[in-house]
């Protein structure tokens, strides 16, 4: 049977009002999840609160059999969690904290200790400055190491939070490849606004916008739904705002210096507009802009 | 468990891997040792005492202190250790690797507490190491090294430090494991650095030993009341007990420390508080999107950025920055809050207070409040330095068109305005505090004058100096290390011998305000070194601006670079003129300190007394003349601090044999300007020694045995600009108090020049001496104690001073008129006096009175009319009970003249009493009060009783001399404020007398003595003198003491040699003394006498007739000390008060009962209802621990 993270009804409201999340309801499989949605969407905050930092005022969440929101410890015990915002003690060697951070999570012999945190070193390709203090580290080295302490235990929820934010694009197709070895069986939660991220790597996929689930499902699923509605023109600058006023735009970019339009619509939009093959990107912007429940075809898996 | 030692381990691993805590180890074990070496004799300029010069340094008491005083020192260290330890996931932002690991609350706290705890404890231990290490060095005077023994280095950790360590560093790591931030842990720091000197203020009212014993959170205080009274030979010796205050105190703080830590441990949440939280910016989204703007038509010209207009812009934003902050607001009221706390304790003596006048609230703010101001001068000015840099804002400033200079010199400015603020606020509180005490001359001028114009100053000196260490560090903790390392220096440069104060930037330039005087001389010293400190001040600055750092700039070798980058002709011009100002005002200080006036530190003034002993000790027994008529004519210009003495000596030559050499000595040695000097007798100056102060002269014809002569003199002291440390205090603008001998010289040898104490001796090669010669010796009761040259002399005087000041000296005013701008008076005596005078000028107000045909006078300042009345009473009760009791008075007048704070204390001279302003004028005497000591009327009668003893009846040169003197006015002075107040109030009085007396034996500085051959210690001849007195006259009756003193006044009164002893006085007692009481005075006078009595219970029923019968249990014991206060065991036979007392401490019954057993049981019945009862109720007797005497009644 294979192991699934049930969310269900989750919501928090900060002191400030804000309402982080609402009504959270999501299926997490096994193998790579990821959570997509721009900042401030509540994205962290989902993260935080199934990684034991904080608390949700309402909803449940289980991990197998564990009661994810009471039993903090059990999931700690299962837990990897590789926040967005975090550092390292200066002064401390990565195999010295490496193998601290082992130790506190639960692996006590020191041999074994010792093994997993070479092998793990050697994963994330930090074998040879393993003894190097970590306040030399470079933002990638940084972040290699916090995969590393996340891979620490042979965790069964693996939480990375915005992991690939200010890494040049080798540094990121090493840590796709990271993620992809891990093994099967295990939940890895993505979260990220970086699109390319879940399309690249993941195999489920939630968007999640001002605190609720506007979509979940197979990433390819939406893309294929989306296919003969996508549709783009190269406009001047002038024209955008009138575009933007009429037509249905999902997103604008530039390229090479002009605007490049792109509109869902069943139809041919307008003079100009030409069928493109729709991205994830795509879906991702209808969703966002509120577009997809316009189209009829489109596979809404939860309603917003 | 397992957990908790691996999280344990790993903190102590890595701290112990961190130089900063080799550093700490290494300072406090370089402190330790020096702080040994020092006391132990090894630098030879350095003076450190505890509390004797005779307790060995590594004995347990010494170390104890050392430990504990050291160890308050190291509070930042305890706050920088236990703090971080949990802090430090904070400020790297790894908390979310530990909060997600599967470990509890308890582990993870538990395991940092313990390994933070661990790093302290081994980082403490450098300092019994020093202390050892200090013990080894070279060069210790022998006599101050005691047997090693480990108990003395390891107890005091485990009863002071451990503890300390273990709640201290408790309540740093909640502090800073709650708040997430490294601030309160600072903050803590310093309310508990301050609540420690506050509880120092508290101790000076005795009532309050429990409470100071307990609020302090060192421990400190409760072993120094543990080991109070120990004498020397136990402080030597016994280790430091863990019980009584010592013990409780420590199981209080322990206790809160895990109340701290329990609550820590409640609080904490492995969790994100809610503010770090994301907050969603929704609301921005739903905005329609903003037109893209026309940034073409935008595109403005960037002028030149006006910097000078943006610098009080700039400083006002990071001022604001600063006091807005909720910590600098809390910082600030925990000063205040210590400042009101020690103000309840102003200046009292005795437990009774003074008017809170300004000057008092002015030295109060600036020594409690100070230590606050210096920790938040020293933070602050990290936080503005660093401020950018901690944001991650630095890149974006740095880049922006400003000049280097804007934003350091806005920070300068804004953390300028700091202490300008928070003096505001000490102005405030000192004017709430006047005037909720009462008191409403607020000298508003004098506040301003002294907060503003003197200690700002100070302040900014520091303010300059924080910025520029914090511009050229390249961490901020290392900044604040350096400025602690500063403060440290400054604070003691002085006890270690590095007197100079021009190499002590903004070291506390002593002055000393006084009503009479005002700021006085003191302020033109004052200005040149603060004007000279500036000058340092102005070429900090320019080191500020060269390393100031401005975008990144890795290591020194770029720094240097840029800096020599930064050196601009403006640059180069200010570092010019800071330097020709600081050799200016500096040329100008030495040329006063050292060119001007000899510079002289306190070594070289030992020295000198050394040297006078080796050089002329010979000529001590040589025959010189005697002095038998003084006449003097004074010249007091108070404006040039210059006096000038001119008249002659009538001479004798009282010897046996023929006179043919004199030696003079002249105190103020080469300051005094010899004009002329002659006898009648032509003679040859054969010796002109000025450092010393010695001149010796050769007759030319011998002076006979018995024949007469005159000395001829013309001598002045002038004075010239100022001295590095201390300041002609005698001659002042207003209230000079000059002494004959500031400008007279002495004839003769005299021991009193000499070097006292024995360390100061071995220090120079001599050999100890005794203090004083044999109470029997009868070349020591030739002479008088006062005087070595004469016995009574005739005297006159004529003294002129400015015309608008009044001058004072013995004798009564013959004429008084103002001539060329000078005012003139003629004293005369009309009989004879001890060679003892002074002259004092003011500008005086009046108070006079009569008693019979003698006139009473006040000369006191203007303003300080508070006590006039009571000095005036207490004289005529004093005249009336001395001369009903004693004898007739013997002068036709009796003044009392104030005379300025620089010195506390009032002085009889033949009629006339000079009277310090701090000690009685200002005095504040609440009648209600029943706590009140009327003092100014305790000193006044004092004073007045010295008019017979020492000015009728005078001891000769031996030891024991000053029972006559001292003691007796002590006795006279009880018994006419017994007269006055009633025996309750004695009783409070007592109550002081013997906690110092008990105090003063434990700082014997050579040896002890029985009070019959007291060595001028003041705490045998004032306070146990006081006791001994007073027992007597309880035990034989006040009349029959009064008869013994009666008959001495008949017998001695104005001989001359050969001078009476302590005998005469011990002999007169015992003839009134009835037989069964006759041993009080072999055990009272003759030897050292303890008692350590105690009630042990007490209990009564109520009889029939409404009368109680009182059964109480009694334990007495009765000890005999040494010198050094090795105590042995006396077998009883003694009389001794058995007494029950009421509720208000009235006795219902006393009777001295013959007490011969070491436990007895008395019976007594007595009418009312009895509270206390027990043995000696009264304390009358001297006992080590008074307040056992006496215990609860339990009634049936």
């Amino acid at each position: 049977m294979a192991l699934t993270l049930d969310i269900r009804g989750l919501s928090k409201t900060y002191p400030n009002g804000v309402r982080a999340l609402s009504d959270v309801t999501l299926t997490i499989p096994t193998g790579m999840f990821g959570l997509l949605g721009p900042n401030g969407a509540g994205k962290s905050t989902l993260m935080r609160t199934l990684a034991t930092l904080q608390d949700a005022d309402a909803g449940t969440a289980t991990l197998g059999d564990i009661d994810v929101l009471r039993d903090k410890d059990a999931v700690r015990r299962r837990l990897g969690y590789l926040p967005q915002d975090f550092g390292v003690y200066p002064k401390v060697s990565a195999e010295d904290l490496l193998d601290h951070l082992a130790r506190l999570k639960g692996l006590s012999r020191r041999s074994e200790r010792r093994d997993t945190v070479a092998a793990l070193l050697k994963q994330v390709n930090l074998y040879d400055v393993r003894r190097k203090a970590l306040g030399g580290f470079s933002g990638g080295m940084r972040q290699r190491f916090g995969i590393a302490q996340a891979l620490l235990g042979n965790p069964q929820l693996i939480i990375v939070d915005e992991p690939t934010a200010g890494l040049d694009p080798e540094e990121r197709v090493r840590f796709h490849n990271l993620l992809a070895e891990i093994g099967a069986n295990v939940i890895v939660i993505l979260s990220t606004h970086i699109v390319s991220d879940v399309s690249d790597l993941c195999s489920s996929m939630a968007i999640i916008h001002r605190g609720r689930v506007l979509l979940a499902g197979d990433p390819g699923v939406f893309t294929r739904a989306l296919k003969g509605q996508i549709w783009q023109k190269t406009i001047g600058h002038e024209e955008l705002e009138a575009a933007r006023a009429t037509l249905p735009v999902i997103s604008t970019r530039l390229m090479a210096g002009r605007n490049l339009v792109n509109v869902v619509a069943n139809v041919p939009p307008g003079p100009g507009f030409v069928p493109v093959e729709p991205t994830l990107e795509d879906v991702y912007f209808a969703a966002i802009g509120g577009r997809l429940s316009a189209s009829a075809d489109v596979d809404t898996a939860v309603p917003a | 468990m397992g957990t908790l030692g691996a999280i344990a381990g790993f903190e102590l691993r890595t701290r112990l891997k961190r130089m900063s805590t080799w550093v700490y180890f290494a300072v406090f074990f370089a402190a330790a040792m020096l702080w040994t070496a020092a006391a132990g004799g090894a630098i030879q300029s350095a003076n450190i005492v505890f509390g004797s010069g005779k307790i060995w340094i590594n004995s347990p008491y010494a170390i104890s202190q050392t430990v504990a005083f050291l160890g308050m020192f190291g509070l930042t260290v305890m706050g920088a250790l236990a703090g971080r330890a949990v802090q430090q996931d904070f400020e790297h932002r790894t908390e979310a690797f530990f909060f997600t690991a599967p470990i509890a609350k308890w582990q993870l706290l538990g395991g940092r507490y313990v390994g933070a705890l661990l790093v302290l404890v081994l980082v403490f231990a450098s300092m019994a190491l020093g202390v050892f290490g200090g013990t080894l060095l070279p060069n210790l005077d022998p006599e101050r090294l005691g047997p090693t023994r480990l108990g003395a280095y390891v107890i005091p950790y485990f009863t002071v430090l451990l503890p300390n360590l273990v709640w201290i560093g408790g309540l740093f790591f909640c502090a800073a494991a709650l708040s997430r931030r490294m601030l309160p842990v600072y903050l803590g720091s310093v309310i508990l650095l301050v609540g420690y000197l506050a509880s120092q203020g508290l101790l000076r009212d005795i009532d309050n030993k429990l409470l100071a014993s307990m609020i302090d959170p060192f421990g400190v205080v409760a072993t120094a009341r543990v080991t109070e009274y120990w004498s020397i030979a136990e402080r030597n010796t016994r280790l430091v007990p863990f019980e009584g205050y010592l013990l409780w105190n420590r199981l209080l703080w322990i206790g809160v420390g895990a109340l701290v830590m329990a609550f820590c441990l409640y609080r904490f949440r492995f969790a994100y508080p809610a503010d770090r939280a994301r907050k969603d910016r929704g609301a921005a989204d739903e905005a329609a999107p903003a037109p893209a703007a026309r940034l073409a038509a935008l595109r403005v010209e960037p002028g030149r950025v006006r910097a000078l207009a943006l610098l009080p812009r700039m400083a006002w934003l990071y001022l604001r920055d600063i006091v807005r902050n909720v910590y600098f607001g809390v910082f600030a009221l925990a000063g205040v809050l210590f400042l009101i706390a020690t103000s309840t304790t102003l200046g009292s003596i005795y437990g009774t207070a003074t008017w809170p006048v300004t000057y008092q609230m002015v030295e109060l703010t600036s020594g409690t409040f100070a230590v606050f101001m210096l920790v938040i001068i020293t933070f602050y000015a990290g936080e503005l330095v660093w401020r950018e840099r901690e944001h991650r804002f630095d890149q974006i400033t740095d880049a922006l068109p400003v000049p280097t200079w804007l934003p350091l010199f806005a920070k300068l400015l804004a953390l300028m305005v700091v202490p300008v603020i928070l003096e505001c606020v000490l102005l405030l509180c000192g004017v709430a505090i006047q005037t909720a005490k009462g008191y409403h001359r607020y000298e508003i001028g004098l506040y301003l004058h002294d907060l503003f114009g003197i200690e700002l100053v100070s302040y900014w000196l520091v303010c300059v100096l924080a910025i520029a260490v914090q511009s050229t560090v390249t961490h901020k903790y290392l900044g604040h290390f350096i400025m602690i390392a500063y403060y440290l220096a400054i604070a003691f440069a002085t006890p270690l011998g590095l007197e100079h104060n021009l190499y002590k930037y903004g070291a506390t330039i002593g002055y000393t305000y006084s009503d009479m005087n005002g700021y006085g001389h003191f302020m033109p010293r004052l200005r040149a070194f603060q004007a000279y400190y500036a000058s340092w001040a102005l070429l900090f600055a320019v080191v500020a601006y060269l390393f100031w750092t401005r975008g990144t700039v890795p290591g020194w070798r770029a720094r240097l670079v840029q800096a020599r980058a930064r050196l601009t002709m403006p640059v180069v011009a200010t570092a010019i003129v800071a330097l020709g100002l600081m050799g200016s005002f500096g040329g100008w200080i030495f040329y006063n300190t050292n060119v001007l006036n000899p510079y002289v530190t306190a070594y070289d003034r030992e020295q000198r007394q050394a040297d006078y002993e080796k050089q002329y000790k010979a000529l001590e027994n040589a025959p010189e003349p005697t002095i038998t008529g003084v006449a003097l004519a004074v010249d007091i210009f108070p404006f040039e601090q210059r006096v000038r003495m001119h008249g002659h000596f009538d001479l004798v030559n009282r010897n046996a044999a023929a006179i043919r050499d004199v030696h003079l000595f002249f105190a103020q040695g080469d300051n005094v300007v010899v004009h002329q000097l002659a006898f009648d007798i032509p003679a040859q100056l054969t010796k002109d020694d000025p450092r010393i102060g010695v001149r010796s002269y050769r007759l030319d014809r011998e002076m006979a045995a018995g024949a007469i002569g005159r000395l001829d003199f013309d001598v002045e002291v002038p004075t010239h600009g100022f001295t590095n440390s201390g300041s002609n205090t005698t001659v002042v603008y207003n209230g000079t108090f000059v002494n004959g001998l500031f400008a007279l010289p002495v004839i003769g040898y005299s021991d009193r020049g000499e070097l006292a104490t024995d360390r100061d001796r071995r220090k120079f090669g001599l050999a100890p001496k005794e203090r004083m010669r044999p109470r029997e010796d009868p070349v020591g009761l030739q002479h008088n104690y006062i005087s070595h040259d004469a016995d009574f002399v005739t005297f006159t005087a004529e003294v002129t001073t400015d015309a608008d000041q009044w001058a004072i000296a013995p004798g009564y005013l013959q004429r008084e008129w103002i001539e060329g701008g000078r005012h003139h008076f003629v004293y005369a005596m009309d009989s004879p006096i001890l060679n003892f005078y002074a002259f004092q000028s003011a500008r005086y107000a009046v108070r006079r009175d009569r008693w019979n045909d003698v006139a009473i006078e006040v000369d006191y300042q203007p303003g300080h009319e508070y006590n006039l009345d009571r000095m005036i009473a207490a004289t005529r009760a004093s005249l009336d009970y001395y001369s009903r009791n004693f004898g007739p008075y013997q002068h036709h007048q009796f003044r009392i003249v104030e005379f300025p704070r620089y010195a506390t204390f009032a002085q009889a001279f033949p009629n006339t009493i000079p009277f310090s302003e701090g000690i009685g004028f200002i005095a504040r005497v609440r009648e209600n009060d029943k706590d009140d000591i009327d003092y100014p009327y305790y000193v006044t009668a004092h004073e007045a009783a010295h008019q017979w003893w020492a000015h009728q009846v005078i001891g000769g040169d031996v030891q024991g001399s000053t029972l006559l003197s001292e003691t007796l006015a002590q006795y006279s002075a009880l018994m006419v404020m017994k007269q006055k107040y009633g025996e309750a109030k004695m009783q409070k009085f007592l109550a002081y007398e013997l906690d110092r007396y008990l105090i003063g034996r434990a700082g014997e500085q050579k040896k002890e003595l029985p009070l019959g051959r007291v060595e001028n210690q003041d705490y045998i001849h004032y306070r146990k003198g006081s006791l001994v007195m007073y027992a007597m006259a309880d035990y034989i009756g006040e009349e029959n003491v009064n008869h013994a003193l009666h008959a001495l006044i008949e017998k001695y009164a104005f001989k001359g040699p050969p001078y009476p002893n302590a005998t005469a006085l011990i002999d007169a007692l015992r003839e009134v003394t009835p037989p069964q009481y006759k041993y009080v005075i072999d055990d009272w006078f003759e030897s050292i006498t303890l008692y350590d009595n105690r009630a042990t219970s007490a209990t009564a029923r109520k009889l029939a007739d409404g009368r109680y019968e009182v059964t109480v249990d009694v334990v007495a014991n009765k000890r005999k000390a040494d010198e050094l206060g090795k105590e042995t065991d006396v077998p009883l036979d003694d009389w001794i008060d058995i007494g029950v007392l009421d509720a208000a401490g009235v006795p219902l019954y006393r009777e001295k009962k013959h007490i011969t057993a070491e436990k007895t049981t008395f019976n007594v019945t007595v009418a009312g209802t009895p509270a206390r009862a027990g043995i000696d109720p009264l304390n009358i007797l001297i006992d080590r621990r008074p307040k056992d005497n006496t215990v609860a009644v339990d009634i049936k």
